[in-house]
């Protein structure tokens, strides 16, 4: 207790010191994890990077070469197409069900709900990637085994290339959507009741006040959902990879399947490198983008 | 509490919804409809998992489905130990790696979160700033240089490749800089009039009393790690050394279609660790979902 009173250091000097100390670990690991690799990552990308043979500097030529590169495109196609419906239908049904939850419901009930909903959520893409294979199976799975019953001929979910799309994309709103809807309910009892009130006063029916007064007060939430949806889908690979490899052919395959088949399957560590800039730039410029967008129709409080 | 009181005292004076006997409405009617088949199509493929995962192997795939299990063959659950994939192995391997990087993850954020939100020292906010402009870099972008870092230190095939970066956490400071703001600055003051220094008030008031934060973190941190495939694919090689998710992707091609009773009864048990945290948890899990805004 003494030794305290009478300290080696200022108080102020001691105070930094100890701050310095608790950020440590994290700033060593932040280093040595986050920031040189992105500083190598820029570095490598403008090499002919090889772990056997050697390597060296092309200058722009990886880059060069990924405009000319017909797979790129078609993995950026894929990746925009999922990106597009993956976010629409992730943020549409999640929003229906937190306007249907937001109803007057008994509390039991709508924790119920909520917890169904948000369950898939916590299990692993590669496990639902799993169950869902079989369920989409041509011959032997349950989807098509009941659209047979109603006359529908049996779908190639995951051998035909729209088809496997299609099926990439309900398996994950399956799984994404409870977030959304638990964002969109929490965005939905944050508005002030008063609003209704007085809107129900002034004699304004349920579908105006869902779109003059629900919609625009929860445009944060919907903005912030959008941005989260498409920055995560941007970069999906869990799911494909296990639901189709990419396949059949490349019609499903993404970015990042692309860029870990270039960099670990094939070890061309410097043209990988280069993808995984362009799409870094894609992701800052589209999130600029909603962003300078959103300022049109997001209202702030 | 008065706020509340207040508000409450307001809607009595505006005659807001009471709980009063109202004719049911088609709107309700509608409400509860969609609701049920969307619980019914959330819950179908789990439903699906488990009562395949009890079937007779040489039923699994038989048409019309049976949703609810017939047989009750628990021997299917036994059948992943006993196969040529070692399955106990992968759940220890996840469970090792999963734990460690929670353990450390809890240390090293709870630690750098208090430094930047309750001691004051020179560049506070330009190295904060540095850390948070770092959540934009998308993983891609820094794992090749990881990779060679680990090809280097002789680390390929081994769990420290995914423990060691997994030690730190951007996010992870966030989230507990966030809490330990809102820790009311008396109580930390109190304890340092008592002359105790800054790594007692740390370890004996701010900690005691983040229970909850660090519980959000574990949980959100346990579960992200526990599902985690993409790295695992790129750093574990060997049977013996993969981790869950990683195997069982694999034991859906090595077991073929026909043994869907199997793969079903080893899914089920790699979701049954997620399922006792959700149902313990849950209430955290959301709370903490919804404020901070992230993905499982």
């Amino acid at each position: 207790m003494n030794l305290t009173r009478q300290p080696l250091l200022s108080p102020k000097r001691s105070e930094a010191l100890t701050a310095y100390l608790f950020i440590l670990p994290t700033l060593f690991g932040f280093a040595v994890f986050i920031l040189y690799p992105i500083v190598e990552s820029i570095r490598i990308s403008f090499m002919d990077f090889n772990i056997l043979r050697g390597s060296e500097y092309i200058g722009l030529e990886n880059y060069i070469d990924i405009f000319k590169d017909k797979r790129v495109a078609t993995v950026y196609g894929n990746t925009f197409v999922f990106t597009f419906f993956a976010v629409f239908f992730n943020a549409g049904v999640g929003l229906l069900l937190a306007v249907a939850l937001n109803r007057r419901l008994p509390n039991f009930i709508r924790n119920l709900y909520r917890s169904i909903f948000f369950f898939p959520l916590l299990v692993a893409h590669t496990y639902i990637a799993v169950i869902w294979q079989f369920l989409y199976h041509r011959d032997l799975g349950v989807l098509n085994y009941y659209l047979g019953i109603f006359g529908i001929a049996a779908i190639p979910w995951l051998s035909q290339g729209n088809w496997a799309m299609v099926a990439i994309i309900i398996m994950d709103v399956w799984k994404n959507t409870g977030f959304a809807m638990l964002v969109f309910l929490a965005g939905l009892q944050n508005i002030p009741t008063e609003y209704y009130e007085s809107a129900q006063l002034d004699g304004a029916n349920g579908r105006q006040i869902f779109f003059r007064i629900t919609l625009p007060l929860l445009s944060p939430t919907i903005f912030f959902i959008l941005v989260i949806f498409m920055i995560g889908a941007l970069q999906v690979f869990d799911t494909i990879q296990v639901l189709t490899r990419g396949g059949p052919g490349d019609s499903t395959r993404s970015v990042v399947m692309y860029i870990y088949e270039k960099a670990f399957q094939r070890f061309d560590l410097g043209y990988a490198a280069a993808v995984s800039m362009t799409l870094f730039a894609i992701i800052l410029v589209l999130t600029l983008i909603q962003f300078r967008i959103g300022r049109r129709w997001v209202h702030y409080e | 509490m008065t706020s509340q009181q207040g508000s409450i005292a307001q809607a009595r004076v505006l005659g807001r919804r009471r709980p009063s006997r109202k004719p049911v409405r088609p709107g309700d009617i509608l409400t509860y409809l969609l609701l049920t088949i969307a619980a019914i199509l959330v819950l179908m493929p789990l439903l699906w998992m488990f009562s395949t995962s009890l079937r007779p192997i040489a039923e699994s795939l038989q048409l019309p489905p049976a949703w609810l299990p017939t047989d009750w063959r628990f021997e299917n659950y036994r059948e992943p130990f006993e196969s040529n994939v070692p399955f106990l192995q992968l759940f220890i391997n996840s469970m090792q790696i999963t734990v460690s990087v929670t353990i450390g993850q809890l240390i090293t954020c709870s630690l750098a979160g208090y430094a930047f939100a309750r001691l004051r020292f020179p560049g506070r906010e330009l190295i904060f700033l540095l850390l948070l402009a770092s959540l934009m870099v998308p993983g891609q972008v820094t794992i090749i240089p990881i990779y060679l870092s680990m090809v280097s230190w002789g680390f390929m095939d081994n769990p420290l490749a995914i423990i060691l970066p997994g030690l730190i956490s951007v996010f992870g400071v966030f989230l507990m800089r966030q809490f330990f703001k809102t820790m009311p600055q008396e109580l930390l003051d109190a304890a340092r009039v008592d002359g105790a220094g800054q790594l007692r008030v740390f370890l004996q008031i701010a900690v005691p009393l983040s229970g909850a934060s660090l519980a959000t973190l574990a949980i959100i941190t346990f579960n992200s790690v526990w599902n985690s495939y993409f790295n695992a694919l790129i750093f574990l090689k060997s049977w013996d050394k993969m981790t869950l998710p990683q195997g069982i992707a694999m034991l859906t091609g090595y077991m073929g279609a026909g043994n869907a009773s199997v793969v079903m009864a080893a899914v089920t048990m790699a979701i049954l660790p997620v399922l006792i945290v959700f149902i313990i948890a849950q209430r955290w899990i959301i709370e903490a979902l919804t404020r901070t805004g992230i993905k499982g």
